[in-house]
């Protein structure tokens, strides 16, 4: 690779950027308090949250003018995942994102109707992490609340849909998974084969990563900030604790990996929207450093509020809780290190 | 948001082909013979060759020994000397900090022919700062200058006074007044290093880079080489300072990087690429490519996570970031590449230019000078987590009592 490329490394938000960030911050900090959070287990999934989000525009957002939606890009979906993460918010809002947008590019006429509801929030769209195969069930993320599965089978695309989804099972996340066993349901339409299909589903997975890494930079951040606050006012042997090294400095160090996770979910996000063919690592390489900056960052900010942030009532324990929940449903980090380091190898040759 | 190519105006792409052709004919290898040998930072057939072209710090205004470059053009400038070598233009880095003080704060008339010998490349400033006793806590500085007339009489001894070998110049910390609280009895100097009484020791470092012990005995310095006022020196050095700690500079549309670490990140670069190379042309026990080896594409993949942090780690936190990631990765590199990572520069067998051997000696340093990253944490906790400050009992002491 080239370590002296004559590029820009402006991480400045625009205006339109900063409007969204503050929008949806809001938001989710006036409908999404933690009492909502618990309310919603284990299910994961609040409707009345998911009727607010829709009515905000969250599920137009990033669908192309053509089918009705406004065209955002990946900058502006990463900032609202952000704040998504922020309040742990039991709304299937990456899955149905990146699945609708996956659709929609997909330029099928047979996929019109379902497009127009995952718009209007009316049916919730999912992704599978891994292909079809006979007699294999899957854990699908959001599939206990979704009604259409999107999956590669062999060398195609399918959205596999049934009337209901499949019973909810319990998940340290509290996330809505449910096992699916794609191969056998009768219902299936073709979305694309051969390189679009492999494309799309590519630039999907590519997406998911991203806006995972989002969530877990905003997770981390509010975990973060309640531990701040502990350590604040506690004392011991007569000095508040976060006047000691063994505790401030594992703070700084979370906040150190949360600033450059955050920059490099959102630099991920712009080479999606404006180059995407120059840095097809950056994806995987930013999801792996958020699951590393919020696996650490979480047990960090829970430990150092002591047998506390052990505590079910502690708010900490649904961040950390989620923090795996979430992070390993976009894959093994350990997997896209190995895609990493292909990556690596075909760029200095 | 911003992370595309630069777009070049046919001017900016026809200077950026000359200073590379330049740069190319420049860099000879004694260039590199001679700063591995050395370990100095500073080349002054180099030095001297930029300066002429006003190239050295090309940002300066012609009249003042710069080029008046553009941001863009300096940009330019300051990655194409990347691509040749940044440890001879360590001095460079090191000068440009105590030179803003003396534009600052020296009457024209003095400043004025320094800064114009450091841009033409035959002065250098080096940083005296740390003691013998300690480096961290910078303002308990012990090395003392007395007043007597136009003159000062300095005494005491500074520790890793990097460069003071080849430099014309020390930006000297000194106590003046041992009876105020340590920060307000500080001044600058800018003693010059051919001073009788001055006498220089190479120390020397695993990663090759040489440093120094200083010691000033009775040295003379003329009032006219005070950097700011008597016991100011604190203010004095807070710009430069808070420009190391990298607090408080602005991204310049994108043309500065953001991290303060991007040198030693570029350091770790540069090892993934070597291990790179040697992995896509070795065969592994059974017969089959390293390159398809799952142990070398994760532990490439995880080398290339870090590397990408410490570029894009803002701030403060991006030194911290830089450091520990480089400090991680070369060691795991070296393991992946086996007893081949252990031999160095032009050995028999050793793979590429022995960047991954250099980096892991390299990287140790990275943790210490600047400010350790223990320093910086504290700098972190501070000032990005607002955490109060802890009350250590050296914090505030008056220096009396401690007097040489
Ligand atoms: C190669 C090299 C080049 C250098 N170049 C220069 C130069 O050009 N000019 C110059 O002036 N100096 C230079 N330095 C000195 C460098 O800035 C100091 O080494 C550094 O500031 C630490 O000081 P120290 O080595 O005396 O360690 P100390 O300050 O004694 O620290 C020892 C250990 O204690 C830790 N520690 C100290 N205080 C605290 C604290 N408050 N909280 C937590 N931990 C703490 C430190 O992090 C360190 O690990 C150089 C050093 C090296 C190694």
């Amino acid at each position: 690779m080239d370590l002296v490329e004559l590029r820009r490394h402006d991480y400045a938000l625009d205006e339109i950027s900063q409007e969204v960030l503050v929008a949806f911050g809001d938001f989710f900090r006036d409908q999404c308090p933690s009492s909502l959070v618990r309310e919603s287990q284990p299910v994961g999934f609040s409707q009345e949250l998911w009727d607010r989000l829709v009515e905000m525009g969250t599920t137009t957002m990033g669908l192309p003018e053509s089918v009705g939606g406004d065209g955002a890009g990946m900058v502006e979906l990463a900032l609202v995942a952000e704040e998504f993460g922020r309040a742990v918010a039991p709304v299937p809002y990456i899955e149905h994102v990146v699945t609708s947008r996956a659709l929609a590019r997909a330029n099928n006429p047979a996929l019109a109707d379902v497009i127009a509801a995952a718009a209007n929030g009316s049916r919730i769209l999912a992704l599978a992490s891994a292909p079809v195969m006979p007699g294999t069930k899957q854990l699908i993320p959001a599939g206990a609340i979704a009604r259409d599965v999107l999956a590669m089978v062999g060398d195609a695309l399918v959205l596999y849909s049934a009337d209901t989804p499949p019973a909810h099972v319990p998940n340290q996340g509290s996330t809505p998974l449910a096992w699916w066993d794609l191969f056998s349901l009768p219902n299936r339409t073709v979305v694309a084969t051969g390189e679009e299909a492999l494309a799309i589903y590519t630039r999907a997975h590519d997406e998911r990563m991203v806006l995972t890494a989002s969530a877990l930079v905003g997770l981390t951040e509010y975990a973060l900030g309640l531990t701040v606050e502990f350590t604040k006012t506690r004392e011991t042997m007569g000095v508040l604790i976060s006047t000691l090294q063994g505790v401030a400095f594992p703070l700084t160090d979370i906040a150190t990996n949360i600033a450059g996770a955050r920059n490099i979910a959102r630099k991920a996000a712009w080479f999606l929207d404006f180059d995407p063919e120059t840095r097809p690592e950056l994806p995987a390489i930013a999801l792996v450093y958020a699951a590393q900056t919020a696996t650490q960052g979480t047990q960090q900010a829970a430990h150092l509020q002591g047998g506390l942030g052990f505590t079910v009532e502690n708010d900490i324990s649904l961040y950390f809780l989620r923090s795996k929940g979430w992070g390993s449903l976009a894959g093994d980090p350990t997997a896209h290190l190995a895609a990493i380091g292909k990556h690596v190898l075909s760029s200095v040759n | 948001m911003d992370f595309g190519f630069v777009e070049l105006s046919a001017q900016d792409r026809a200077l950026q082909q000359e200073i590379r052709e330049f740069l190319a004919e420049l860099f000879t290898p004694d260039v590199f013979a001679l700063e591995h040998e050395t370990g100095s930072g500073f080349n002054a057939k180099v030095y001297e060759a930029l300066g002429a072209r006003g190239w050295l710090y090309p940002s300066l205004p012609v009249e003042q020994g710069g080029a008046g470059f553009t941001a863009l053009q300096n940009r330019i400038m300051e990655l194409e000397l990347d691509r040749q070598d940044a440890r001879v233009m360590m001095m460079k880095g090191t000068s440009s900090l105590p030179m803003a003080a003396i534009r600052k704060y020296m009457p024209a008339e003095i400043a004025d022919p320094i800064l114009k010998e450091c841009a033409a490349g035959r002065a250098v400033v080096c940083l005296g700062y740390s003691e013998p006793d300690g480096g961290s806590d910078i303002a308990n500085a012990k090395v003392r200058a007395v007043q007597d007339g136009e003159m000062w009489a300095i005494n005491g001894s500074k520790m890793w006074t990097t460069g003071a070998h080849i430099s014309t110049y020390t930006f000297l910390i000194t106590r003046t007044d041992p009876e105020a609280p340590k920060h307000k009895g500080i001044t600058m100097f800018l003693v010059p290093l051919h001073s009788e009484g001055v006498t220089i020791q190479a120390i020397r470092t695993f990663s090759g880079e040489r440093t120094n012990i200083v010691f000033y005995e009775d040295v003379q310095v003329h009032d006219s080489m005070r950097i700011g006022g008597v016991n100011n020196g604190w203010t004095v050095l807070h710009g430069p300072l808070d420009e190391e700690h990298s607090i408080g500079i602005d991204s310049n549309g994108g043309l500065t990087d953001v991290s303060v670490g991007v040198s030693f990140s570029r350091v770790l670069g540069a090892s993934i690429n070597e291990v790179a190379q040697w992995a896509l042309k070795t065969a592994s026990a059974d017969g089959k490519s390293m390159a398809e080896d799952t142990r070398v594409l994760e532990r490439l993949g995880s080398a290339m996570v870090d590397y990408e942090a410490g570029m894009c780690t803002p701030g403060p936190m991006g030194r911290v970031k830089s450091s520990d990631g480089l400090v991680k990765q070369a060691a795991q590199l070296q393991d992946l590449v086996g007893p081949v990572g252990l031999l160095p520069m032009n050995a028999e067998g050793g793979i590429g230019v022995g960047d991954i051997e250099y980096a892991h000696r390299f990287a140790q340093g990275t943790a210490t000078y600047g400010g350790t990253v223990e320093v910086f944490r504290t700098i972190i906790a501070q000032h990005v987590l607002g955490l109060p400050k802890a009350q250590l009992p050296g914090a505030k002491v008056f220096m009396a009592g401690k007097k040489k």
